[in-house]
């Protein structure tokens, strides 16, 4: 049924990625830039961060996406007496058999969305990075694969701080992007309040994308032709994030690699078979902004990633 | 409330510094509110900066510039000259701290730095003044540097950095300047200092002298052609006073000649009058180099003949200046120490004059006198009697007992100790009662030999009074009492006799003279002044020899060789800075490609149509097409080749491509202008 011929790939990547935008597109109303970046996060492997207010349609773009790529889906809501065995799962003794059975926690879903990480303890945090991290989980001693391909998305609510555990930087590095949805624009949000609640519809969608497909396309992802000069413009945006006054340390060899499989995803989604500089300002700030130290607010963050883009140039 | 735009970080941290220097520089001529009011704007500045004060309100300002003005006034009582209008400049200056609003409120603080640091020049061209004007200059040049730095460049050694780099690359067109510029003095006329005198002054009274002796100030330096004459003939005529009102000697006016102008310049031939000085033997040549002293009188030894265009001899054989002398002057003299001064005849009213004396005062010396005259009818016998007199019974101090309403009685026949100016005005006076004319000479006496360097220093403490005494056939002949009453004055240095005394510099408590005595400080204040006469003769006199330098260096001076050298030495002068430009660009050349691309960019920029910084191409052609529709075709081409070239596979191909595509874009008005 599909032929993994290179440049048929890309051009397919680009219809898929259309179908499943439109998908998600029709229950989270003008918000297509997040979905794409939350798209091109998954392709590239990585798991996802959405911070923002209640009702801003975090859950909804989390749920639409799992229901359009068909993966198996679990949503777990954190609470600060949340405990790891709650998420990675319990043995229990099976009287039949005389032994112990594991019984396996909602982390053993191929998209876990775990919602408002933040409200729970850190030790709970652990845990879930650790199977971001490695891909598995240890219990009693012994250690479980997780479904492939594994994918979490994070939401937190970065007001009423109270009673929470903000993640530290080293946990927030695990996440490949940091996505915000913010309000929709005007004509997006008199449509969604005019028509009946497009989240009916999440039931309905159906997927776009073979899980042969998805792997296609996460392999085609690592074959996107990176030149030497991107790669120095890359080098050139990290430097300057180092040597700049405003912010204490920059961007890390480890964020810098995290960009580049970002834009190698996006510039696949965009139907190209190479990278170019505008595919990484695309994702420069979803990648970046989280992994920044700047003390003074988050605006501080988004200033300084467009006061870097704009002052490094492209050549 | 936030300002609307805040000057870079590191350019403020120069700026204040900057400030807080040029307090200093001009803190000597400074009213000392002016001062203070500066540090309370650098300190407000920093306040404000870090959100701690609020902005002067409008008023505030306005009434602080109002009474700064009104201020200076009070100080000064005048507006004109030049202190009042450095100290308005200054206050000035300061307030323009309290509004930085704008990027051009900045540069105009940092351009105004400079010209206040350059000002101190019109005040001292000592070589360390020089030196520190110079240094001053490099913290101004860091503000500026970090006033255009990028967001990158935040920190403050970097833009010093750039800034010394800058002024390092300067020095050779400095050089070259210096060389060749004409130094064009009329435009450059300096108002004169309001400040006094400084040295001897154009009138005396008792006392006057013996300030001038607590002073270790130079007063000038003297390089001879030969070796130095010995001490006693030293005396440095500068001032004759004929005119005595019971206390205060002072100059009497320059009417009633009719043999010739008053002046006599060198480039003008010779007045009548100079028939009636008789030079003999061998002159004496030598330059003086003088220090400030706003007055037109200069110092020579007698009887002397200017040698600089700037110089006159005057019809009472002193030199006088142009102009005052508001900074150092370097002139050359040529002396005759064997002369006569109108020897044959004095003119009527001036003889009336050297006799004059005035009524009711010193009557016991004038009784006395007109014994003695009767006595000793002759002049000189009656002279020799005179000094007899001072060398038996007086005591010569810096000290002297304050005097009353009959200076002289209470002095010759009371008091008997006395400095210089006492023993010069008595015995004019005496003499004068006894029918002889004469009259009182001030200037210097003596100097200092520097050990190493051929050159003679007089200071302020060398200032001395003597008389001159008119004789029929023998014209005016320098009578020095002083020498009568304490010879070892004359023979050895004044700072030699004195320099035991308390009173002895007493004006300058850390001159390094006081501690003459201490070997190795007295050779590091001669080492001092030999550097600061090389630099006065060489740096600052080179005026005086720019033209004789230029006509052997150009052949003839015209505008034309002027402006050729000035392009040759110039261009040779920052050859290495274009050759090292030359080589830090070639070290990160861009590839054939990018070069191309800059070129479309540049292209499309003469359009009015810039790329952003940081924009890429396909961003940049996707807002093109929006802008400007008719160019969307031509320019998607190219940046669908430039990609492909740049990002996609490797291949020699498609550079040409993109070239060839190139030369084809020639965007042009209409079709921007009709596509829109």
């Amino acid at each position: 049924m599909i032929c993994f011929d290179e440049t048929i790939l890309t051009k397919q990547s680009q219809q898929i990625t259309e179908a499943i935008v439109e998908r998600v597109e029709s229950v989270l109303v003008g918000k297509q830039h997040s979905v794409r970046l939350a798209l091109a996060c998954l392709y590239a492997g990585g798991h996802l961060l959405i911070e923002d207010l209640p009702g801003m349609g975090k859950t909804t773009l989390a749920q639409a996406l799992a229901a359009a790529i068909g993966l198996s889906y679990t949503r777990v809501q954190f609470t600060s007496d949340l405990l790891p065995a709650d998420i990675i799962g319990v043995s229990v003794y099976d009287r039949n058999k005389a032994a112990f059975e594991f019984h396996p926690g909602p982390l053993f879903n191929q998209l876990v969305l775990a919602d408002e990480i933040n409200r729970t303890t850190p030790k709970t945090q652990s845990a879930l990075l650790e199977a971001m991290a490695e891909g598995q989980v240890s219990v009693e001693g012994e250690t479980r694969q997780l479904p492939q391909p594994f994918y979490v998305i994070a939401t937190q609510n970065p007001l009423s701080q109270s009673g929470t555990f903000p993640l530290p930087e080293s946990q927030l590095d695990r996440f490949l992007m940091r996505l915000r949805l913010g309000y929709p624009d005007p004509e997006a949000e008199r449509q969604l309040l005019s028509g009946s609640d497009p989240r009916l519809k999440l039931g309905e969608l159906s997927r776009a994308i073979t899980p042969a497909q998805l792997e296609a396309i996460q392999t085609a992802v690592n074959q996107v032709k990176v030149s030497d000069s991107l790669v120095d413009y890359l080098q050139r945006l990290l430097q300057f994030t180092r040597s700049s006054a405003e912010i204490d340390y920059g961007i890390s060899p480890r964020g810098g690699m995290a960009v580049l499989k970002s834009a190698r995803a996006w510039a696949l989604m965009e139907g190209r078979d190479y990278v170019i500089p505008e595919d990484i300002q695309a994702v420069f700030a979803p990648v970046c902004a989280h992994r920044l130290p700047v003390s003074g607010g988050e605006h501080m963050a988004d200033n300084f990633i467009q006061q870097t883009l704009n002052s490094v140039d492209i050549i | 409330m936030r300002p609307l735009w805040q000057i870079p970080r590191n350019s403020l941290f120069w700026l204040l510094l900057s400030v807080v220097i040029s307090i200093a520089l001009h803190l000597e001529h400074l009213p000392p509110w002016v001062a203070l009011a500066g540090i309370v704007a650098t300190l407000w500045q920093i306040q404000l900066y870090r959100e701690r004060w609020r902005q002067p309100g409008r008023l505030l300002k306005w009434s602080l510039a109002g009474a700064c003005a009104g201020g200076l006034f009070l100080h000064y009582g005048r507006m004109n000259g030049l202190e009042p209008m450095v100290a308005l400049l200054f206050s000035g200056y300061s307030l323009k701290l309290l509004e930085l609003h704008h990027k051009r409120d900045a540069l105009v603080l940092i351009y105004l730095s400079y010209l206040i640091i350059i000002l101190q020049s019109l005040f001292s061209t000592t070589i360390v003044s020089s030196f520190l004007v110079l240094i001053a200059l490099l913290p101004v040049t860091a503000a500026l540097v970090a006033m255009h730095g990028g967001a990158e460049n935040t920190r403050p050694v970097a833009a010093l950095r750039t800034g010394l780099a800058m002024l390092l690359q300067a020095i050779p067109l400095m050089l070259v300047m210096f060389i060749v510029m004409p130094r064009i003095g009329s435009l450059w006329a300096i108002p004169q200092k309001t400040s006094g005198t400084t040295g001897v002054s154009d009138s005396m009274s008792p006392g006057d002298m013996t300030r001038l002796g607590r002073s270790g100030k130079i007063a000038f330096r003297v390089e001879f052609d030969g070796p130095i004459p010995a001490q006693s003939q030293l005396y440095w005529r500068g001032l004759v006073f004929s005119g005595f009102d019971g206390r205060r000697w002072d100059q009497q006016g320059p009417w009633g000649y009719n043999d010739g102008k008053f002046l006599q310049w060198s480039d003008q031939g010779l007045e009548a009058w100079d028939s009636v000085i008789k030079r003999r033997g061998e002159p004496l040549s030598y330059r003086v180099t003088l220090e400030a002293t706003n007055s037109p009188w200069l110092f020579a030894l007698s009887t002397p003949l200017p040698q600089s265009s700037t110089v006159a001899l005057s019809r009472d054989f002193r030199l006088v200046s142009k102009n005052p002398v508001n900074a150092k002057l370097q002139y050359s003299v040529k002396s005759w120490l064997n002369n006569q001064l109108e020897p044959e005849s004095l003119v009527g009213w001036r003889h009336k004059l050297e006799l004059a004396l005035p009524s009711g005062f010193n009557p016991k010396t004038r009784e006395i006198a007109e014994q003695w005259r009767e006595q000793t009818p002759d002049t000189l016998a009656l002279i020799n009697r005179l000094l007899a007199l001072y060398n038996q019974e007086f005591i010569y101090t810096l000290r002297p007992p304050a005097l009353g309403k009959h200076t002289v009685d209470e002095f010759l026949w009371g008091t008997k100790k006395g400095f210089c100016e006492f023993y010069a005005s008595s015995f004019v006076f005496f003499m004068r009662a006894a029918g002889v004319p004469a009259r009182v000479v001030v200037g210097y006496q003596g100097g200092e030999r520097h050990p190493t360097e051929n050159y003679l220093l007089v200071h302020q403490y060398d200032a001395h009074a003597w008389a001159e005494v008119w004789i029929q056939g023998s014209g005016w002949l320098r009578v020095d009492p002083t020498a009568a009453v304490a010879p070892e004055r004359i023979e050895m240095s004044f700072a030699d006799l004195f320099s035991e005394q308390a009173d002895f510099l007493s004006a300058s408590p850390f001159a390094l003279e006081r501690l003459r005595h201490i070997q190795w400080l007295n050779n590091l204040r001669l080492k001092l002044d030999s550097l600061d006469y090389a630099w006065a003769k060489w740096v600052l006199g080179y005026e005086n020899v720019q033209n004789d330098f230029l006509l052997s260096l150009l052949g003839a001076i015209n505008p034309q060789r002027i402006a050729l050298f000035l392009l040759l030495a110039g261009g040779i002068a920052l050859l290495p800075i274009f050759i090292m430009l030359y080589l830090s660009r070639d070290k990160n050349t861009r590839d054939e490609l990018d070069r191309l691309f800059l070129q479309y960019c540049s292209r499309l920029e003469k359009m009015g149509l810039p790329r952003r910084p940081g924009e890429g191409a396909r961003d940049f052609a996707q807002r093109i097409s929006r802008c400007a529709p008719g160019l969307a075709e031509a320019v998607e081409h190219l940046t669908g080749i430039y990609e492909s070239a740049r990002y996609g596979e490797e291949g020699g191909t498609e550079v040409k491509a993109f070239k060839t595509a190139l030369k084809g874009f020639k965007p042009s008005r209409e079709e921007l202008l009709s596509s829109t």
